[in-house]
């Protein structure tokens, strides 16, 4: 070996040792997550594969036999039951509904918390709008029909007392997933609002003076300080929650349903849980629930890939 | 990690499957008791009742002390939440954790026994069969209810249910006197009487006229009105074959004729004569019942003694407590068929099933637990308690039972029904002592209403026979699906317009069938065929 | 400076927006407390909603004097904050050096943990999991097997991110090692992120049941208040058990229903406004000093 190249690798190691002296803390700070990440959520996730295998009680995932048709049986079962088309279109409705109404309510929220002027009053607001989400979906559920049934409702109960029509706020599909989205919003967005909040409070206040002096209007204010302050914290919150497109939950669709609207309320989710756990097809719902997945991990990393064309940062 | 894991759990099976073999013929059991003590562990359902002590008490005390006495075998309990039965008997099973005696009422038992999760009980029953008398003789012929006709195999047995009656249609009598009508003893005159009902909203609930409900459901349709819809099966189609065939939804949704029935209601609708947010309201909601002790429910169909249970909380008491005393419920029947009988379905005798996991070492013992809990003497103690303290006598020798204080005397369901799961419903040995002992078991309520409920609730009842012929394979998994769809089938066609009601109606039956009723039929269709003949 | 007329008409929409937002989040709030306070009898009517009727105490008393509700309010305090420490601190250990860019290994890491965002193994695998770690029925199953969440850690790493590099480097160049670094700059820089995600820590453990319920569910002592909430209210699959049974055990009343929602629910709704102090500017101290 030359005498660069043993000094080039004298230096390269020379280096690696300073590097690891500097930081061997910061791996020893990992080390704690990551082997927490390891026992308990790669290990189950062994488990994944009774997606491909025929379930049984009484085997190891391991030791259950593989599925037909290359162990995609399942997989196919599930793409030809109508039911699941019906459950992933229901699924991509309400939340791209969700997404395109329910994403930017705390947003302006926090716009409109922040444009208030007597502290005491922001207070109480904040406070206020966040008790929704306390409620647990089963209470919702009854507060939600104790307003909305259409003959002892109160809201139709007072829509007659002022001379117009019931609304039929539940019983109507089309209807009811109006009703579904605004009570979820309703729940959340307070809730949601508080990442926003917390964001703001990191804008530079000289920045506000200095646009003030400039004569700027107070939506010009919010249009080129505010929201660009926020701008990498929603970037971030979109591309997670992007990879929630066809995850369904499941407690407030369960909660809110009832049988006339099942052909809008019956998400994956829903359709999971009646042949899966009250079921007895597990090897069928863990196929949909690895179908959510992968999906899901698409998006994200499209909408990451996005996000990083127009210069931010992305999630890795 | 991965490889010791998959090696435990395996051994573990190898283990579990192995032992019932071994066991078959028990060498440690010498005239009729253990030699050595065994243990067993018994599932014990967790109410959250007030005042009670689940897992120690003068029940469970009796309970060990007799199994230690009687055959030497140690009784533990393993207590888990009532409500979640169902999920967590298959995560139980999973985990190889389900105690030995363990029970479900819906759960996919045949599914279970395929993946060899649970023992085969014919081989021991055999075997043991002059130990196990006492539960052979009252079980009768529930213990070959599971049997699989064609290997012989037993992966369950059902509990005898006492009580057979199943629903009854209820009315506010005081209603009918102010309006100067009738009991209905027809249909027609049923309809007349929710018309007249509804027309006389004013004169019955003054200011609350608005409130008037004529007739009241939920959204289980199937249960809230089946006496009306089975009186549209011909009277010739209530037979146990067609039963087997078409009856395997417990809501008698597939019989030949019920179309009719919902036509009726989907006109009972439209008249305003039904609750009309009944399909938003699950059967458990508590506005519909609180209509009924409001009092501005006319009618309803439920569980044969629904407005009676519960004593100080029941529809019945609160009622009068609203209304005044004259306002009462009581059981009527109208809804003749085609032949003129009120034939209304009833319980077959099997109630929960109880079976034994796979894991269960101890397979004779846990026999012998649910034989000495068949005996009289045993089950009369646990269902009544101690005298003074749980029931007294009255005047005429009849049985009535107490509220007790909190504490170790207190049961935890009405006649200690989690214990002695062998039986579901009172059994004092005596048809006639039992029905007055049940009379007076509704604390608040008129015995009187209790013994013409229950009365009426037998009266021209059809209480099908068990017809075994081995699993369905095509209803594996399918129950949730399919009762989902028949829900939505019966709800919407009864609140779509009267002209829309056929094309609604098709349209679901037809989504119901194609999405795996039909296999159900058609396999059962020759099952039956193939084992009877036309 | 005398405000602009826009300006001011600007503030009365917004004062507007928000009694509005107020009265709409508030009023199902209160109506669930007024429920809480009306008789059986007025309920069974249907009739309450702004206001209790014919106002009864009884199931406050019936709830407070219960010491099943008592013990385990104190026991779910208790273990709210305790979780919310241990999640803290995993978090900040694991979103810190993620932050380096030089660090070696960072993408992987990084990819690493977002798998786990979106692929989950589920409940049967979790139980079985845990039972060979003795955890079944044990309290710990409600401290640690979901004690980092990934969303938070991903909120907590951005935020550090955005925090200007120009600090650590200086620090750096000055000699100073990373763990000197979080302590003495990070930190106290992050404290409206540190208060925002121990909210969402605590109010997430306050408010779970569903874990108690799959892997606790016989050991009662140590039941969160919201499970015992949930067995009180829950009323949907009984009713088919109770079919089936041919007897059926007395539900709460809905007063006792709604005066356990209060007592559940109140404490956790005092944390925010206590917290809200900590949401002070961060960065703007930072550079100040810079």
């Amino acid at each position: 070996m030359t005498a660069e190249a043993q000094a080039l690798k004298a230096r390269k190691r020379y280096k690696a040792r300073l590097y690891y002296k500097r930081y061997w803390t910061l791996y020893a700070m990992l080390a704690l997550p990551v082997i927490y990440f390891v026992i308990f959520k790669y290990i189950p996730m062994t488990y994944l594969q009774i997606a491909f295998k025929d379930f049984s009680i009484t085997k190891s995932a391991w030791e259950m036999d593989w599925a037909g048709n290359n162990g995609f049986e399942y997989f196919i079962k599930a793409f030809s039951d109508r039911d699941f088309f019906y459950a992933l279109r229901n699924t991509l409705m309400l939340n791209l509904l969700g997404l395109a109404l329910g994403f930017p309510a705390p947003i302006l929220l926090a716009l409109v918390l922040n444009e208030l002027p007597y502290k005491r009053f922001k207070k109480i607001t904040q406070t206020v709008a966040y008790m929704p989400h306390f409620l647990s979906w089963i209470i919702i559920s009854g507060l939600a029909l104790q307003l909305f049934a259409t003959r002892f409702g109160l809201v139709n109960t007072v829509l007659r007392n002022m001379g117009f029509e019931s609304i039929q706020f539940l019983d109507k599909p089309t209807n009811w997933v109006w009703t579904y989205i605004f009570v979820g919003i309703w729940q959340s967005v307070g809730w949601n609002a508080i990442i926003y909040l917390a964001a703001l409070t990191g804008i530079n206040p000289e920045l506000y003076e200095a646009a003030a002096v400039d004569g700027a209007s107070r939506m010009r204010r919010i249009w080129h300080v505010t929201l660009p302050g926020l701008r990498s914290t929603i970037i971030v919150l979109l591309i997670l929650r992007m990879g929630y497109i066809v995850a369904s939950d499941f407690d407030q669709p369960y909660a809110m349903s009832n049988t006339l609207v099942t052909s809008v309320s019956n998400v994956l989710s829903v359709f999971v849980y009646n042949r899966g756990i009250k079921g007895t097809q597990k090897s069928l719902a863990a196929a949909v629930g690895l179908f959510q997945s992968v999906v899901g991990v698409i998006f994200v990393i499209g909408t990451n890939q996005i996000a990083k064309r127009f210069g931010e940062r992305g999630l890795w | 990690m991965k490889k010791i894991l998959a090696f435990l759990v395996s051994t573990l099976i190898l283990v579990s499957v192995m032992a019932p073999l071994a066991l078959a013929e028990d060498a440690g059991f010498v005239d009729g008791k253990f030699t050595e003590t065994r243990t067993i562990t018994v599932a014990l359902f967790d109410r959250n009742t007030d005042g009670a002590i689940v897992g120690d008490n003068v029940y469970t005390d009796f309970i060990k002390e007799g199994m230690l006495d009687t055959y030497n075998v140690n009784v533990e309990f393993e207590i888990t939440p009532r409500w979640t039965e169902g999920e967590d008997i298959a995560t139980y099973l999973a985990a190889g954790t389900a105690a030995d005696v363990s029970y479900s009422y819906n759960g996919p038992i045949d599914t279970y026994f395929q993946q060899d999760a649970i023992l085969d009980l014919a081989p021991l029953l055999e075997e043991y069969a002059a130990d196990l008398t006492d539960l052979t003789d009252f079980l009768g012929t529930n213990i070959t209810w599971k049997q699989d006709p064609y290997t012989g195999a037993i992966n369950a047995i059902p509990a005898r249910r006492m009580n057979i009656a199943r629903i009854n249609t209820f009315v506010r009598k005081d209603w009918l006197d102010a309006l100067g009508l009738e009991v209905p003893t027809t249909t027609q005159e049923f309809e007349d009487m929710l018309i007249a009902f509804r027309d006389n909203a004013e004169l019955l609930l003054g200011d609350d006229a608005d409130m008037m409900v004529p007739f009241a459901m939920t959204e289980d349709v199937g249960w809230e009105a089946n006496n009306i819809l089975y009186s549209f099966v011909a009277d010739v189609d209530t037979t146990d074959k067609i039963n087997y065939i078409y009856g395997y939804d417990d809501r008698q949704f597939l019989l030949p004729g019920i179309k009719e029935g919902v036509r009726l209601l989907n006109k009972w609708y439209n008249e305003g004569l039904i609750l009309q947010d009944f399909s938003l309201y699950t059967a458990g909601d508590e506005t519909v019942g609180n209509l009924m002790k409001a009092g501005y429910v006319g009618a309803f169909e439920a569980n044969w003694d629904n407005p009676y249970r519960n004593g100080e909380e029941s529809v019945s008491y609160m009622l009068q407590q609203a209304q005044g005393d004259d306002a009462i419920f009581i059981a009527i029947d109208p809804f003749q068929n085609d032949a003129g009988l009120t034939k209304k379905v009833n319980y077959q005798s099997n109630g929960i099933y109880i079976f034994f996991p796979s894991t269960n070492t101890e397979p004779l013992a846990s026999l012998l637990y649910l034989n000495w809990m068949a005996k009289f003497e045993n089950r009369f103690f646990l269902q009544t308690g101690v005298e003074g303290i749980n029931f007294e006598y009255t005047e005429d020798g009849t049985l009535k039972a107490i509220a007790a204080e909190a504490g170790r005397y207190k049961m935890i369901s009405s006649n200690n029904g989690d214990l002695t799961m062998i039986i579901n419903g009172l059994d004092l040995g005596d048809v006639e002592k039992t029905s007055a002992a049940m009379a007076l078991g509704y604390a608040n309520v008129d015995p009187e209403l209790i013994k013409n409920a229950y009365a009426v609730a037998l009266t021209n009842g059809v209480s099908y026979s068990n017809i075994s012929l081995g699993t369905v394979a095509a209803e594996d998994g399918m129950s949730e699906v399919l009762k989902e769809k028949r829900n939505e089938t019966l709800n919407t066609s009864i609140v779509a317009s009267v002209e829309d009601f056929d094309a609604v109606f098709d349209a679901g039956m037809a989504d119901y069938l194609s999405s795996g009723g039909q296999a159900i039929i058609d396999e059962r269709m020759e099952k039956y065929t193939t084992a009877f003949g036309e | 400076m005398i405000k602009a007329k826009s300006s001011k008409i600007g503030d009365g929409i917004v004062v507007f927006l928000c009694v509005l937002l107020i009265l709409l989040c508030f009023l199902p709030v209160w109506n669930v407390f007024v429920r809480s306070l009306s008789s059986p009898q007025s309920l069974i009517k249907n009739d309450v909603y702004l206001w209790p009727k014919e106002i009864d105490f009884t199931a406050y008393s019936l709830v407070l004097k219960d010491s099943k509700y008592n013990w385990s309010l104190a026991w779910t305090a208790m273990l709210t904050v305790g979780c919310t420490v241990l999640s803290m601190t995993m978090t900040i250990l694991c979103a810190y050096p993620l932050i380096f860019d030089k660090l070696k290994g960072r993408k992987i890491i990084n990819s690493f943990i977002l798998i786990t965002m979106y692929f989950s193994a589920g409940t049967i695998p979790n139980y079985l999991l845990f039972k060979d770690l003795g955890l079944i029925n044990s309290p710990f199953v409600l401290a640690i097997p979901f004690t980092l969440s990934v969303f938070n850690m991903i909120i907590m790493r951005t935020f550090l991110q955005n925090i200007p590099e120009s600090l650590r480097e200086s620090a750096e160049i000055d000699g100073a090692n990373p763990v000197r670094i979080l302590i003495s700059i990070y930190l106290p820089l992050s404290t409206s992120v540190i208060a925002t995600l121990s909210l969402f820590y605590a109010v997430g453990r306050w408010n779970g049941y569903s874990d108690a319920l799959f892997f606790m569910p016989q050991n009662k002592t140590y039941y969160p208040i919201q499970l015992l909430l949930y067995f009180i209210i829950q009323s949907k699959e009984s009713v088919e058990a109770a079919t089936q049974e041919g007897f059926s055990t007395p539900g709460a009343s809905d007063a006792i229903k709604a005066a356990a929602v209060m007592f559940a629910t109140i404490p956790i709704l005092m944390v925010y406004p206590w917290l809200q102090r900590y949401f002070i500017t961060g960065v703007t101290l930072g550079a100040m000093k810079g």
